[in-house]
């Protein structure tokens, strides 16, 4: 890390070791160029692709995110995504804080239990909720909703949410606490005026996290939501793929669709995003 | 500091914090958990009438040859595609750990395929595994190998490795950046040793990295495990579990037997998810067990 070499003479030395230099290269065209084959074909039409798969465009038809957004109803899955993940990630984020904070802070019969029960449920395979969360939504007239959708999103989402916080609340000093509680702080305002604001850090990191990964979601969004007017981008772009196999150009441009706003979030919010995905797994 | 206790508080306090969470929890994960189990003995053929039929469905698993072929397949990619996983990840992240030039370059080119959805990247790698016009058999035809191109995702020797290889694409960078975080917290001097700038790397990778960050590998490797359990989405995009059941995974089974085909009858997947649960909880405790007893054995 701590690297006081000049760059110059970084760069010729590794340039030297050719084996790893080709090692580097190989592997960043591997992960990177499937990536940018399909932004190049997003603004090609389906016609020219077929032509040549592989050509740089020649004319931009940057068009065709409008007719993706309009006319292949890519709009439409973009809303219904959009509505969906802000609301889950909203309550989930608030919900998760506040029992994160309880169970860091406080000292009561069962406490360990209880994050032990949430905590757990990470390793849980989907299927063990998918059918009978299937059965319930029906029950109660959830199946086929946006507002279902978004609850089963809380539930998915709190585990981690809880998990991530925790550990980050319960390295706030205690000193802190005390002071407020001598300041006549109560247990609420404390929770507000000091465990978010101090928290913020942490919980700009769920945030990113659980939209991402809400972003992307696709088990629970297939089996609970059928109707195409309320199906979300990665159902929308499945659907799209089914129904016109042949239009590569317009699939792509779909597929960028969706990924954007992604890309946007690490543009902004890299280390943070990969501080809460590391948060887990590091001991 | 008597009087200024803030580590207790009234029951009704704490349950303001925890119990609109607990409901969550309650509502979406434990009951359906429950109700799978109880499912489990029942066959439902409509959401209204439930026939109690035991061990049933548990029996007739032991015969299902298409359950067993989705075991096979699901084991394989839970044991084999971790070693891989960890492995890639580990290798890019001693790369950028030894200071080479352009790294904050390479780490996001080798992170965003983390970011992408699964059916992203199912198309697209869909259209990489293409017969006619893929990458894969372009590059094969345009070196003179034209006679490997191959039918990748059709042929039932290649899909399941192909439908690997695709997973592996999109999660080595997510190892990458945890083991790079691993190393940084490491003393610097022990790794500085292990740079990769002169001969004998290999020696040091194995003797000086891979026993530092043991416990971050062995995370990683059982957190990989947990994944290829469950793995549904890649699997349903890109083949539905195709050609004959090569890549059948126990999840696209069971999503199928539940709202594919029309034998309509929720127990019976219920009682596969029941059973995969009980497994994939006995595989998570005995990995994290035996790595463990490891640590402590060489202690």
């Amino acid at each position: 890390m701590a690297n006081a070499e000049p760059f110059a003479d970084r760069a010729t030395r590794m340039l030297r070791s050719a084996p790893l230099a080709a090692v580097l290269v190989l592997y960043t065209l591997y992960s990177a160029l499937p990536f940018a084959w399909i932004a190049t074909m997003s603004v090609r039409t389906t016609s020219e692709i077929s032509a040549n798969h592989y050509a740089w465009p020649t004319v931009w038809h940057w068009e065709k995110y409008r007719a993706a957004w309009f006319d292949s109803n890519f709009g439409t899955y973009f809303w219904n995504s959009t509505l969906v993940v802000v609301a889950a990630v909203a309550v989930v984020t608030v919900l998760g804080a506040a029992a994160a904070h309880c169970l860091a802070r406080y000292r009561f019969r069962g406490n360990r239990l209880v994050y032990f029960i949430l905590f757990s449920s990470i390793i849980f395979p989907p299927q063990i909720i998918l059918i009978s969360l299937f059965q319930v939504m029906a029950g109660y007239g959830l199946y086929n909703s946006r507002l279902g959708l978004t609850l089963v999103y809380i539930g998915l989402q709190l585990p981690l949410t809880v998990y991530l916080l925790e550990g980050f609340f319960a390295r706030i000093p205690q000193d802190l606490f005390d002071a407020a509680k001598i300041d006549g702080y109560g247990d609420f305002e404390i929770f507000v005026r000091i465990v978010l604001p101090v928290g913020m850090p942490a919980i700009a990191t769920t945030v990113i996290l659980n939209f991402i990964q809400l972003w992307n979601e696709f088990l629970f969004a297939v089996v609970l939501v059928n109707d195409p007017g309320l199906s979300t981008l990665p159902i929308g772009i499945r659907r799209f793929m089914g129904d016109y196999f042949q239009d590569t150009g317009m699939i792509a441009t779909g597929m960028m669709i969706a990924v954007l706003p992604v890309i946007v979030v690490y543009a902004f919010f890299s280390e943070k995003l990969i501080q809460g995905m590391t948060a887990g797994a590091v001991k | 500091m008597k009087g200024v206790d803030t580590r207790t508080a009234a029951w009704p306090t704490l349950m303001v914090f925890l119990l609109p969470a607990l409901a969550v929890y309650a509502a979406f994960t434990a009951y359906p958990v429950f109700r799978t189990f109880y499912n489990s003995f029942f066959n439902i053929a409509d959401l209204d009438t439930a026939r109690y039929v035991g061990l049933d469905h548990f029996r007739a698993l032991a015969g299902d040859s298409t359950f067993r072929a989705s075991v096979v397949n699901t084991m394989i990619w839970s044991f084999v595609a971790p070693i891989i996983d960890v492995g890639t990840g580990l290798l890019l992240a001693l790369c950028l750990y030894a200071g080479v030039p352009f790294a904050r370059f390479f780490r996001v080119a080798w992170f965003t395929p983390v970011l992408l959805s699964y059916v992203v990247v199912g198309i697209m790698w869909l259209w990489i595994y293409n017969y006619d016009w893929g990458v894969v058999n372009a590059t094969l035809r345009a070196t003179g190998l034209g006679a490997l191109a191959h039918s990748w995702l059709g042929d039932t020797h290649t899909a399941l490795a192909a439908l690997m290889v695709t997973h592996a694409w999109k999660w080595a960078g997510f190892n990458m950046v945890v083991c790079l975080a691993a190393m940084h917290s490491l003393p610097s001097e022990v790794l500085e040793a292990a740079e990769l700038d002169n001969c004998g790397w290999a020696a040091k990778l194995f003797h000086v990295v891979i026993p530092l960050l043991r416990p971050t590998l062995l995370n990683l490797y059982i957190l990989a495990f947990i994944g290829k359990m469950k793995v549904f989405d890649l699997v349903f995009i890109m083949t539905d579990g195709g050609p004959l059941w090569a890549t059948e995974t126990v999840s696209t089974y069971v999503y199928k037997r539940a709202f594919n085909w029309n034998t309509f009858d929720l127990g019976y997947p219920s009682a596969i998810a029941v059973l995969w649960f009980l497994v994939v909880i006995a595989f998570v405790a005995l990995l994290t067990w035996l790595f463990r007893q490891k640590d402590r054995l060489e202690f």
